[in-house]
């Protein structure tokens, strides 16, 4: 096999085994620091020689020990989180950072820290709007995690540490950003399947071993010739998280997915940390104002005394028009998990947007379990058929 | 001839009914002030935040919470419920959710803005503005974004912290959460000011604040005489006397009289060792939401001995706290409401229950108001009153050896909710009371 | 091997439904040849060629002159035979409008699902589908019918014999069986329980499809369709007339062999390679 081939198989096997390479740097005394969401300022972790790694949800295993905790009408995606913690899948790690992003990430990190113990636990609260008051409530938050991160690692926060920090993480969203570009085409060049395991598997390695490994994907994909078919459907995928192979193969069983707007797609690497003297103010800016998540409240003016439904709508979504054009999407499949609250109450003011751009938009749902593949498959299928 | 009168099973507080009937009186006066052309604010129950910045600028407020639970015992929401799903709401949103979403369609969509004659009690006007608010779940913030779709009204999003147990304590973290706190509502009265076209008193909000907190701490004492044997008290009358606090209803200076009535009316029971029921053989703690419209289920347990002591930790008065030495009345409004979601955090650090604002006060409440079960009841459609019961029941088993009995329902549909199911399992479960009654005096507990 | 009429291309449409298996045959002038249907059991992959061969039994044709089959249903993916998978969905949609050239809004409601559908210009513009809940598909007929000890086949009848609606307030099919015992304990008529039941059938059906704004004309298709009471109910629940087609359980299929030979037509006239399986049926057996 050429080196040329490396890069997508190797996400793949990383993407089959995510903790195999936390095991090993923690078996070489490095120490392993969780976190269930990208809301989590990573590069803060990375700055003080601590391993992120994204604690997922795992579709396919059946909830056992996160039932006697959480009541079955709970966020399937953390209800699965935290069933995996219980069941000791992350024994590996020294220390869990949570964060106030949603309403299940709340709950879940509280039951959490109260039934495991791990050498670290912290809790980053969160505002619900991006005005200036909460944005410098949320810079105190990530301040405190610091502190809290500072007193486990054993030393200091340097300014230069954490500007290399971001510096990486955010050739890491450049990169993430590349690969999407080869999206692009007609057909594109790497498959939604493919994107899936190769974000999956960053979010289980450090951020310079995630960069190599994302330009050697890069690499693999501009030279070969055995892309993706082409399929005159070519689908953006909105959600709130959209993670797993199987299921993306569902979707592009008869169509292209040209944009995963999701987490486990293209939401977490979209905008730049600022570098700047304050690099705080860069992260709680980034992070509260830049990721596109329903959780965060965005309207068209801050504390507008008028309000205007177009308007309203613009300034929530209107990033997805630029994505529409640019990919030359045909199709918005709007893929929820059931119980998630921000985005099912977003939902059908989406479908009023795209409707105003004249984009066709399908409404599935899923419970995030194994069972729900073949339901998923008859929608998907009878969508992309609507669309052809 | 001796007449057999029925004695109720519940002995309630004759100062309940002043209060019950004040939140009715203010409902219907508000009715009238809206359709005379006064302005109304649609809110979420804002925990002391928002509520003083409206009643002193002299706002009347509707509660959609509050109307989704009317509508759900009136047998109109089912309508609402069913349009909202037609407009493509997931089923799985809040029932009181998609019952205003419902509501909102019909009034501007088939009505243009006029009140739909088939709501109960003069139905909800068109706001002026939403006053939305982060506190206790995502679906409270979204839902009036949501009603955007329906009525181009401006939302004031009330931000609310909800700080880690732990990480509350950090060195100066309280401090900055108050400052950033009182700059965020110095922004809501600002915004309300345009809102209105009118300046806010000062002195009548320092006024206000001022009420709220001591009707609030009066409200508090009563409900401390409630840990006395027996409990002289129901969980009933906690219920209906609730609302005039929390929702700040009318005039408080008549409400400050009303619950100092109370507080004597209970005090008296406590001397003469009077009890809410006849004959208290279990104290019980009730979680979250009661089933409004099916509070005569109480009755009959009280008929089996069951005398339910405290309950609905998010109903209750935070904690008093002493704001005599912070002057500016945003200052002491932000810290009151603070002090609700964490005025706890101390007590469940020191017992290292970190499972959050909703579910440590129960370890407190079993504690000190000796209780010998929970009776936990989660709503299919309502999530952040049923999350934490889990936990809750785990928690109380496992700390105190007090047992819990669960009990399904749903804030919107009432089927869900079976009493004569329920009742016959209180038999089993009062022997498993008895069972843990005799465990914990094994473990030396003194109840 | 006769050869029916001038016709030298046919076409067939199997739909795999989770009771009943369909086979559809039409010829190039698009007119039916032949008509089959068969219990699908759990081994549908045996039954397909069963309902196949018996559809070209009745037709007086070999496999090898059919010139492009389209599986759809359920078990679509598993008709070694097929050349394309379409869904029942675009297949109904054809369908449908094939008999009924004037539907906007079509409703199917099967043994364990319902699907509604929206149309235009004979294509399936949007759909919403319930496959998740037994209420408002034909098992919560099955279920009740049983629990009344009356034959499914009779429920519809009875039920326009109600002299009065009772409200069944329990949707959820576990409890509707609770509640139809405590009625019939309360001294209440069959058929007045019946029609309550059928008009909780249609109430969930109606709402499913009202999210998809419904328009005239209205069809209804599905085993269900065939219980009268059934279309009675979901014309008062929807508020409009309701047609159903004279052969209810075929439309899918039929708009599967529709869409076969217009992928057929099309392919030749772009001359466009279609790729085909082998046409190959195994001769089916009972026994092995």
């Amino acid at each position: 096999m050429s080196d040329k081939n490396e890069g997508l198989s190797k996400a793949r096997e990383i993407y089959l085994n995510r903790s195999q390479r936390a095991r090993e740097l923690k078996a070489a005394g490095r120490r392993i620091v969780g976190y269930p969401c990208v809301y989590v300022p990573v590069e803060i972790l990375t700055a003080l020689d601590l391993v992120p790694f994204q604690t997922c949800g795992e579709m396919k295993e059946p909830i056992s020990e996160a039932s006697r905790v959480l009541p079955g009408s709970f966020c399937p995606v953390m209800r699965s989180c935290l069933d995996c913690a219980l069941k000791g899948k992350h024994d590996f790690l020294d220390g869990m950072a949570t964060i106030h992003s949603s309403d299940p990430q709340e709950k879940t990190a509280r039951i959490w820290q109260s039934y495991t113990n791990y050498p670290y636990f912290h809790f980053i609260d969160m505002p619900i709007t991006v005005r200036p008051e909460a944005l410098e409530y949320f810079k105190n938050q990530l301040n405190d995690f610091g502190k809290t991160l500072e007193a486990f690692a054993g030393r200091k926060l340097s300014t230069d540490n954490l500007a290399e920090a971001v510096r990486s993480h955010n050739r890491q969203r450049g990169l993430v950003r590349e690969l999407f570009e080869l999206t692009k085409s007609s057909p594109p060049r790497i498959s939604g399947t493919e994107i899936v395991q190769v974000v999956r598997a960053l979010t289980s390695l450090p951020v310079l071993e995630g960069n190599d490994l994302l330009a050697e994907v890069i690499a693999e994909v501009r030279s070969r010739s055995n892309g993706p078919e082409k399929k005159s459907a070519r689908l953006l995928i909105w959600g709130s998280t959209v993670d797993d192979a199987d299921v993306m193969q569902v979707l592009e069983a008869n169509a292209n997915v040209v944009v995963n707007e999701s987490c486990g797609g293209l939401r977490a690497y979209r905008g730049e940390v600022k570098l700047s003297n304050d690099l705080f103010e860069g992260l709680a800016s980034y992070y509260l104002k830049e990721i596109t998540c329903a959780r965060t409240f965005r309207q068209a003016s801050l504390g507008e005394t008028k309000k205007d439904y177009a308007r309203d709508l613009q300034s929530r979504f209107g990033h997805l028009q630029k994505m529409i054009k640019e990919w030359r999407i045909n199709g918005v499949m709007m893929l929820l998990v059931r119980y998630c609250d921000p985005f099912a109450f977003e939902m059908p003011s989406l479908k009023d947007y795209l409707d105003s751009l004249g984009i066709p938009s399908t409404y599935i749902e899923y419970d995030y379990t194994a069972g729900s593949i073949a339901p998923l498959r008859t929608r998907v299928e009878a969508f992309v058929e609507t669309l052809g | 001839m001796a007449s057999e009168k029925r004695k109720k099973a519940i002995n309630r507080l004759q100062s309940m009914y002043p209060l019950r009937a004040k939140v009715n009186e203010t409902y219907l006066k508000s009715i009238e002030a809206i359709q005379a052309g006064k302005p109304a604010v649609w809110a979420m129950l804002n925990f002391y935040y928002g509520d003083p910045i409206l009643k002193a600028m002299d706002i009347e407020v509707v509660y959609p919470e509050n109307y989704g639970a009317i509508a759900a015992a009136t047998g109109v929401a089912r309508q609402f419920l069913d349009r909202a799903d037609a407009e493509g709401f997931p089923t799985h949103l809040c029932g009181y959710s998609l019952t205003t979403l419902g509501y909102a369609c019909r009034m501007m969509k088939d009505l243009k803005g006029q009140i739909p004659p088939e709501a109960p009690l003069g139905g909800m006007p068109k706001p002026l503005f939403l006053l939305s608010s982060a506190a206790i779940c995502d679906a409270r913030y979204k839902w009036f974004q949501a009603l955007g779709r329906y009525m181009d009204v401006p939302v004031w999003p009330l931000e609310s912290p909800t700080p880690g147990i732990r990480e509350f304590f950090m060195e100066g973290y309280y401090d900055r959460m108050v400052k950033l706190g009182v700059q965020h509502l110095r922004d809501f009265v600002a915004f309300v000011e345009r809102m209105v076209g009118r300046k806010m008193d000062w002195d009548k909000l320092e006024e206000t604040a001022n009420l709220m907190i001591e009707v609030n701490r009066v409200w508090h004492e009563v409900n401390e005489l409630r840990k006395a044997r027996p409990c002289p008290m129901h969980s009933r009358d906690f219920w209906s006397a609730m609302p005039a606090a929390l929702f700040l209803a009318g005039d408080l200076q008549d409400s400050l009289k009303l619950y100092q009535d109370m507080y004597k009316e209970v005090k008296a029971r406590v001397d003469s060792h009077t009890g809410a029921i006849a004959e208290e053989k279990y104290r019980v703690v009730f979680a979250e939401l009661p089933p409004w419209h099916s509070l005569g289920f109480f009755d009959k347990l009280a008929e089996r001995g069951w005398n339910f002591v405290v309950e609905s930790f998010g109903y209750h008065p935070p904690i008093p706290i002493d704001l005599s030495k912070v002057s500016d009345p945003l200052e002491r409004i932000t810290r009151f409401s603070l002090q609700f979601f964490a005025g706890y955090y101390q007590d469940a650090l020191k017992q290292k229950v970190l499972g959050g604002t909703s579910a440590y006060p129960y370890l407190k409440y079993v504690r000190e108001w000796k209780c010998d079960g929970a009776l936990l009841h989660p709503l299919i459609s309502c999530r952040s009153a049923s999350t934490h019961l889990p936990y809750v029941s785990d928690m109380l088993m496992h700390q105190l050896k007090v047992p819990s009995l669960i009990v399904e329902g749903d804030i919107v549909d009432l089927r869900l909710f079976n009493p004569d199911d329920a009742l016959a399992r209180a038999e089993p479960f009062e022997e498993t009371m008895e069972h843990y009654r005799k465990m914990r005096r094994e473990a030396g507990f003194n109840w | 091997m006769p050869i029916r009429g001038k016709s030298l291309m046919y076409f067939a449409g199997v739909d795999i439904g989770s009771t009943m298996t369909k086979v559809v045959m039409i010829d190039e002038a698009g007119d039916l040849v032949s008509a089959i249907k068969g219990p699908t059991g759990p081994e549908y992959r045996r039954l397909a060629n069963e309902v196949m061969q018996r559809a070209l039994e009745q037709a007086g044709l070999d496999i090898d002159q059919v010139s492009y089959i389209v599986a759809t249903g359920y078990g679509r993916l598993r008709v070694p035979f097929a050349d394309k998978q379409i869904t029942e969905l675009s297949c109904h949609a054809r369908g449908v409008s094939s008999l009924f050239p004037t539907v906007r809004t079509a409703i199917d409601i099967g043994g364990q699902d319902a699907k509604c559908m929206k149309i235009r210009d004979g294509k399936l513009v949007t759909f919403v589908m319930n496959d998740k809940c037994a209420a408002g598909t034909g098992r919560f007929l099955e279920v009740t019918a049983a629990t009344l000890g009356i034959k499914l086949e009779d429920m519809g009848e009875l039920s326009l014999k109600a002299t009065k609606k009772i409200q069944i307030s329990n949707l959820c099919t576990i409890f509707a069986q609770q509640e139809i015992v405590a009625l019939l304990s309360r001294g209440e008529r069959v058929e007045d329980i019946l029609a309550g039941l059928h008009d909780a059938l249609a109430s969930r059906v109606a709402a499913l499809a009202r999210r998809l704004n419904i328009e005239p004309d209205v069809v209804l298709t599905g085993g269900v369709a065939k219980n009268i009471g059934i279309v009675q109910a979901m014309k008062e629940n929807l508020g409009c007339e309701v047609m159903v087609p004279e052969e209810p359980l075929l439309t899918g299929a039929l708009g599967a062999a529709l869409l076969a030979r217009e992928a057929y037509m099309k392919a030749t006239a772009s001359g466009e390679k279609l790729s085909t399986k082998p046409r190959r049926l195994e001769r089916a057996t009972f026994f092995g």
